[in-house]
């Protein structure tokens, strides 16, 4: 057998068993470079607000607060909504301080979660749920951010915004072209599970992929720069060698 | 299909190396060395000692001085608290962020100048560090393509060229970089086609290549379906004839009396099984699927292949019949023969082997068994070219020769074996011997083999041995007939006619009228022309008509086509006797057609033509 036939047919056989991957690789390498990744990200979906510290409301001064809390860390001087917060850790834990009067606002109930949500989002649509998660939280959220509120909004691509339930900070938002983008991923490093690239069912695919697409291309280089190759890029295997099949002078 | 199957291959063309980059740097990242991969070799955590809150002074005061602040965090920077203000808020911190930073005890504006931002860069670097530079980029960095603020680049005289970014408003540090993450940056912007380092995979190239590639791995996807529905995946076929599976096939003969079980391995057509128990079916395409003679009859749910369905009729193919040269032993159980001919497997021997032209041997042969082969002129046998070196060039070239060759691409190759048929090229009778006349295909450019067959056999000694099967006889002239031939041939497509001509003459004695129309090239390829020269001068009722569409000089005959010339004297001299004349024909199909053209135009009728195919 000549080169060009034992392309011909190992590059059918392995496409036999990688075929549909290559679909998969294609079907998702497209959705992921396709959609704009900001998009992806839910950029679209929230507000980034920009309104401005009145430092006449900061009327608890600090001072009042590190007798409160001595080990108090990470300080930050901020708005919750259109309120001036203080936000800061101590002993690992988050908590949420009324800059005017002090008041202790965390954790974080449900109706002012909802009304963070609304401010945080973008969109007009209606409060599909809201559900506070303090453990196993969904693929989309980070173990970190717990406990948070998932907000889910009725509209276009169903959006959620999670926020955290001590800082009252935007945590993550998430749509379903972020969802489907991470089953995209997901499929296309062929990790089920944790998105991983490094596993060894990518490995041999990829592996036997390269070989039956160095295969496919010495058969475009056939088709393409040795045209008149000797038989039928259709034909039949069992019934290629016919071209002298005559009868009388061949 | 054929659609499908073209876009495929122009996708290839436009994707194929693409794809080798993306599976090539798609199995890089599946090994890579990720703690490489992050350009932290060289970095450290940085530890800040507890701030003393009781000497901050108020932030309220400080946000009160700067004005508009969407936020102020307190922060420490070697060792010191300071506080971030951001008056400008981005929605991440690598997008555009404007920034204040105030000494928190003191209370005075603090910059992040050179000289702070590699303090902050060595302070997170492993180990003692020269640093070689420490450069204020406005733009965005190669390391970093996505940050869009101002960054001090700190680059360290170390073997991998780390490079720590500090951000130039905050004093923030964004990370390191080094050759080991450049490398890897280098095969992502590889895989995403990201050539202007935007480090985006959303450009224009990757989104049009991977619209190419979606339709190129559906199409491929849709072929391969369709490969498997024409039966394309037998497990032989992958694993060839070693392990090839044989099975026992109940035969039928045409009275659907049982022949036995016989083996048939699945490698192989049933045209070729069948030889193998001296089961000879007629064909004259030998396995080609074109001749439409190699019929059987098989459980009519058997596949049809494209072969089955243009040459079979829809009755038939409904009954069960199906060319056995299109189908193997895997796919039935049982089949019953239509039409066997009574062909048997002979050994023959080479006596001699001689070029009569520059392209065209005469080849001798005889049994080796010594009984003679009989056999009616014009019969061809199906001689057995087993698998094989061959090479374009025939190994022994008469000197005189060499020049015709000289253009002929010298080739090696193998391959497989086939069978090849030849018409017999004797008929007069007087030996016992089986000459043929081959013409050896050369190729017509490198890129196709040459002909294999008849490489082979012209390549054979004299001496050697080769088996084939036949006679078959399906071509000869009408028994008991006095009635004028006309023959006509042209190129190699001689062998045949010389053989019906020699009976005629010479073992039949006949004394009807034989008109030989030869077309050919030249001079040189008027092959035994000497012989029929003989003939005609010795037989007054033989006409030998050689015809040249190319002749040299000092050539006194007819020029042009054979048939046209045949054409001419239809009109005249043979224009009287045209109703009981018949006509046998062998030659290149165009010539073929022509010629039956011709002859219907004048009213010749179907039973007066008899034709070999001659491919």
């Amino acid at each position: 057998m000549n080169l060009l036939k034992i392309s011909r047919k190992y590059h059918r056989w392995l496409m036999l068993f990688l075929g549909v991957q290559f679909v998969i690789w294609s079907v998702s390498g497209a959705y992921m470079v396709i959609f704009d990744i900001d998009y992806i990200h839910g950029d679209t979906l929230v507000v980034n607000h920009q309104a401005k510290v009145n430092p006449d409301k900061i009327t608890y001064s600090l001072f009042e607060l590190i007798k409160r809390y001595p080990s108090a860390e990470q300080i930050e001087v901020g708005l919750f909504i259109n309120q001036e917060v203080y936000r800061f850790r101590q002993d690992g834990t988050q908590y949420l301080l009324d800059a005017s009067t002090g008041h202790l606002l965390s954790p974080i109930g449900e109706e002012l979660a909802v009304t963070a949500a609304r401010h945080y989002y973008s969109g007009t649509g209606d409060i599909a749920d809201v559900e506070l998660i303090t453990d196993n939280p969904p693929f989309e959220l980070s173990s970190r951010a717990l406990p948070a509120w998932r907000v889910n909004f009725d509209d276009f691509g169903s959006p959620s915004i999670y926020l955290s339930a001590r800082s009252g900070k935007l945590v993550t938002k998430r749509h379903e072209f972020w969802r489907t983008f991470d089953t995209m991923f997901s499929l296309h490093v062929m990790d089920y599970e944790d998105e991983d690239a490094s596993n060894w069912l990518l490995f041999w695919f990829i592996l036997f992929s390269l070989l039956a697409a160095i295969l496919g291309l010495v058969l475009t280089y056939f088709r393409f720069f040795k045209a008149n190759a000797q038989d039928n890029d259709d034909g039949n295997e069992s019934v290629s060698e016919n071209k002298e099949t005559s009868h009388v002078s061949d | 299909m054929s659609l499908i199957k073209t876009f495929h291959k122009w996708l290839s063309l436009l994707v194929g190396l693409q794809l080798l980059v993306w599976l090539g740097t798609g199995l890089y990242f599946n090994v890579m060395d990720h703690d490489k991969a992050s350009g932290n070799q060289n970095r450290q955590r940085v530890e800040s000692p507890a701030v003393d809150l009781q000497r901050l002074i108020e932030p309220k005061t400080v946000i009160r001085e700067y004005d508009t602040t969407v936020s102020m965090s307190l922060i420490t920077l070697l060792s010191h608290p300071y506080y971030l203000l951001i008056h400008e808020k981005g929605l991440y911190r690598h997008f555009k962020n404007s920034y204040s930073l105030v000494d928190a005890v003191t209370g005075k504006p603090f910059v992040i100048t050179k000289t702070i931002a590699t303090v902050i860069a060595l302070e997170s670097y492993k180990g003692t560090a020269t640093v070689a530079a420490t450069v204020k980029l406005t733009g965005p960095s190669d390391d970093f393509p996505k940050e869009q603020n101002s960054l001090w680049q700190v680059n360290i005289d170390d073997d991998l060229n780390t490079s720590v970014y500090v951000d130039a408003g905050s004093g923030r540090l964004i990370g390191h970089s080094n050759d080991d993450k450049r490398f890897v940056d280098f095969i992502f912007m590889l895989h995403f086609m990201d050539y202007a380092s935007e480090g985006s995979f959303n450009n224009v190239q990757v989104i049009v290549f991977a619209i190419f590639t979606l339709f190129f791995a559906f199409t491929g996807l849709i072929w391969t379906v369709e490969l498997g529905f024409n039966g394309q995946y037998r497990p032989a076929l992958l694993l060839g004839r070693k392990l090839a599976k044989t099975k026992k096939v109940k035969v039928f003969d045409k009275h659907s009396k049982s022949i036995g079980q016989l083996a048939m391995a699945s490698h192989e057509n049933l045209l070729d099984s069948l030889l193998n128990h001296d089961i000879a079916l007629p064909s004259t395409c030998g396995g080609g699927g074109t001749c439409g003679r190699c019929k059987i009859v098989v459980d009519s749910a058997v596949k049809m292949t494209s072969a089955d369905r243009s040459q079979l009729t829809e009755q038939e193919l409904q009954a069960g019949y199906r060319l056995a040269c299109q189908h193997n032993s895997d796919e039935l159980e049982q089949l019953t023969l239509v039409d066997v001919t009574e062909a048997e497997t002979h050994e023959l021997e080479l006596i001699s082997s001689e070029f009569i032209s520059p392209y065209i041997k005469q080849l001798r042969f005889k049994s080796v068994s010594g009984e003679r082969v009989e056999f009616r002129a014009g019969a061809f046998m199906r001689f057995f070219i087993p698998a094989a070196k061959g090479s374009s060039i025939p190994a022994y070239l008469p000197v005189e020769l060499l020049h015709h060759w000289q253009d002929v691409i010298h080739m090696e190759y193998e391959h497989l074996a086939c069978s090849r048929n030849y018409s017999l090229a004797n008929g007069d009778g007087q030996t016992d011997e089986l000459v043929f006349t081959v013409k050896i295909q050369t190729s017509p450019n490198e890129r196709v083999k040459p002909g294999i067959g008849s490489s082979y056999i012209c390549n054979l000694a004299p001496g050697e041995t080769i088996e084939a099967v036949g006679p078959f006889e399906e071509f000869y002239a009408r028994p008991s007939s006095s009635k004028p031939m006309v023959l006509v041939g042209a190129g190699s497509g001689m062998a045949p006619l010389k053989a019906l001509i020699e009976e005629q003459l010479i073992k039949n004695t006949s004394s009807r009228e034989l008109y030989f129309y030869f077309g050919a090239r030249s001079q040189l390829d008027l092959i035994y022309s000497e012989h029929f020269q003989q003939l005609s001068d010795s037989y007054p009722n033989f006409h030998y008509l050689p015809v040249l569409s190319r002749p040299g000089q000092d050539w006194n005959g007819a020029t042009g086509y054979v048939q046209d010339h045949l054409g001419e004297e239809l009109a005249t001299e043979l224009e009287k006797a045209l109703d009981k004349t018949e006509f046998y024909l062998c030659g290149p199909a165009a010539m073929m057609e022509s010629t039956i053209e011709l002859l219907k135009s004048h009213s010749i009728a179907d039973n007066a033509i008899a034709f070999d195919k001659f491919e």
